[in-house]
């Protein structure tokens, strides 16, 4: 059993006005190193606050998160930025590449953050847009870019750093069936070569496709824990 | 890491050009006043000591105004106790001087004749261009000789020959025959002395042949090596107050011009001082107000390198020096504008321009340390966004 993520009763509550939110409300979820793990739910359900929580851009009100068996609530910033460079690679609905970066630059941005030597970056940097089959357009900007082949960058950029897991969020929630499937597929082979990947789909079919899934609703995994 | 700081510093700066450009605005007169006050102190300081080394500075003037009690005492003696009594006097020269009308043929001019005596020309460092300076000897014998300044030999011989032909002198006397023995060399104007416009005779041949004169009116003083003229002239003055009363004598010298000159400096120093100490102060402010703008206006960026694993220390260290090479590049224009202006002004006044290295070594810490302070903030409140707030910023 190799753990990759832990989550051990975790609520995460938003203070709105005199009201608060439990977008989490007392979920325990593990996944292990190698899963192609799914989750479905209605809007406002708590999927991207999970997926937040997973990744390390936001902290639990109450529980604990533990990445590769590492607890992160003890952690600085600059220690979670660490886990987030090293194990994490985010890729987002709406792309969320940098507008004044070539593809290859987008790519290379993680690895600047972890220290790489300049010639190393940059072979690691078009391996992993090989791997998208986006080389030819390493010198293309962003808004040069199909929305296809902007998730294709986006895809690179977080595998770039070989992470332990890749969180995807409704990475097809802006693309047409057709490309979006592509998309898909990438996902699954980058699966077939070990990658643990949680991906958020409102899409049926695709939750349906996926190894494993577990469906929220109104901040709790449905079945239970999970 | 730090290189591609730089290069994503470069990127946004010119994404705004303008923008970019007038919130340097106040950084780039900043330093340009800087490089200025210092590039035109450079210059000046220069200028002066070429003129102590070509001569001149080493000259002091005497000019008697004796009310009838005192006159006695600007004699030609006068000289020879200063000399006694003063510190620091290599030669005293007696001078007198008049308006005359000379004649040569039909030209007639009214112009300034001078009773000098026979070292004159060299204590001036004024040099003959053609025959001769008159000799001590002429001076004793009283002879009727003269030598013409530059313009004044043209004007009376337009068409040259004029050593050893002969010019009249007219005073109250009437009129006397002179010879021209000498031309002199065109010399530029001193505070005291119109040389190429001038004619000169011999002391003694002044006083008793042309104008009767009851005391010498000024006298010309050389300082000696290693004396300074100010100092010289300071003491010629105290002495001469108790001799005679401060109100029958005027002392100048060139060095008290240079004082003047550089205490000018000094005064448009501070003034330029002034200027660039508010400058870098508002272009300072200038900076981190176009800081946070861009800071704001990149919340969603910050999000995403936040996301991708950059620690609060890596993106303010990337805001830092975002600012400072924009303080840098305003630093830079402001040494090219700086530079620029010094070299208009020294051509203006000319003055021999000289370029100052350390007031580019000081513009461009002074660049750097005012994109460090005034982006400090901005960067720091960049590394504390929250990265889901910022993510989800559009
Ligand atoms: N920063 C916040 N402040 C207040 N409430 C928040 C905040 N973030 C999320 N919420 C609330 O938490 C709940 C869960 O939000 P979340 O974004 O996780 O939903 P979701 O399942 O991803 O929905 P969708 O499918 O629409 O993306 C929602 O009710 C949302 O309004
Ligand atoms: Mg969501």
């Amino acid at each position: 059993m190799d753990e990759v993520i832990k989550m051990e009763h975790i609520s995460r509550y938003f203070v709105v006005g005199d009201s608060i939110v439990k977008a989490l409300d007392d979920v325990s979820l593990s996944v292990e190193r190698g899963e192609f793990l799914g989750i479905m739910g209605p809007s406002g359900s708590g999927k991207s606050t999970m997926m937040n929580l997973i990744g390390c851009l936001d902290t639990p009100t109450d529980g604990r998160i533990l990445i590769g068996g590492e607890d992160t609530g003890s952690l600085s910033e600059t220690e979670l930025a660490y886990i987030r460079n090293r194990r994490i690679g985010f890729v987002f609905q709406q792309f969320n590449l940098l507008g004044k970066l070539n593809a290859l630059d987008n790519v290379i941005t993680p690895l600047l953050y972890s220290g790489m030597r300049v010639g190393e970056r940059r072979d690691r940097a078009m391996q992993a847009l090989e791997r998208v089959g986006l080389k030819d357009r390493m010198k293309h900007k962003p808004n040069e870019l199909s929305g296809g082949q902007k998730q294709r960058v986006a895809i690179a950029r977080a595998i770039v750093t070989q992470p332990d897991i890749i969180l995807a969020d409704e990475p097809t929630g802006a693309l047409d069936t057709t490309t979006g499937n592509q998309i898909m597929d990438l996902f699954r082979s980058l699966h077939q070569e070990g990658n643990t990947i949680v991906v958020v789909t409102h899409n049926d079919e695709i939750g349906l496709s996926c190894p494993r899934l577990i469906r929220i609703r109104d901040g709790k995994i449905e079945g239970g824990e999970a | 890491m730090f290189f591609e700081n730089i290069k994503l510093a470069f990127k946004s700066m010119f994404s705004n050009k303008l923008r970019t450009f007038l919130s340097l605005l106040g950084i780039v007169i900043g330093v340009g006043s800087v490089v200025a006050i210092l590039t035109l102190g450079a210059s000046a300081s220069g200028s002066i000591t070429q003129s102590l080394e070509s001569g001149g500075i080493d000259t002091i003037s005497l000019t008697a105004t004796p009310t009838a009690k005192n006159y006695d005492t600007f004699d030609e003696k006068l000289g020879q106790r200063l000399m006694a009594n003063v510190e620091g006097i290599d030669t005293v020269i007696g001078i007198n001087s008049t308006r005359v009308r000379i004649r040569n043929g039909k030209i007639i001019k009214n112009n300034s004749a001078y009773g000098v005596s026979s070292d004159y020309h060299t204590v001036n460092n004024y040099n003959v261009a053609e025959g001769q300076w008159f000799t001590a000897e002429d001076n004793i014998q009283r002879t009727q000789v003269v030598v013409l300044g530059a313009s004044i030999a043209e004007s009376l011989f337009p068409d040259g020959g004029a050593v050893g032909s002969s010019i009249s002198l007219f005073r109250n006397q009437g009129s006397k025959s002179y010879t021209v023995i000498g031309v002199m060399e065109k010399k530029d104007a001193s505070f005291t002395a119109s040389y190429d416009d001038s004619l000169y005779i011999p002391y003694n041949t002044f006083t008793q042949r042309l104008q009767n004169m009851p005391y010498v009116g000024s006298y010309l003083i050389k300082v000696s090596d290693g004396y300074n003229a100010v100092t010289v002239s300071d003491n010629i003055s105290a002495y001469l107050n108790l001799l005679v009363g401060s109100d029958s004598f005027f002392v100048f010298s060139q060095a008290n011009l240079t004082e003047i000159a550089s205490s000018i400096t000094g005064t448009f120093g501070t003034f330029l001082a002034a200027i660039a100490g508010i400058s870098l102060l508002v272009g300072g402010i200038g900076i981190m107000n176009i800081m946070l703008v861009s800071v704001a206006e990149r919340t969603k960026e910050i999000g995403i390198r936040k996301a991708l694993g950059a620690s609060p220390k890596v993106i303010k260290g990337q805001f830092i020096t975002e600012a400072v090479v924009l303080t840098m590049v305003g630093g830079v224009l402001g040494i090219v504008l700086g530079t620029g202006i010094s070299y208009l002004v020294c051509k203006l006044v000319s003055w021999s321009f000289s370029v100052s290295i350390s007031s580019y070594v000081i513009s461009v810490g002074f660049s750097t340390f005012i994109g460090l302070f005034f982006g400090w903030y901005p960067a720091k409140k960049a590394a504390r966004m929250d990265p889901i707030e910022s993510l989800n910023y559009e």
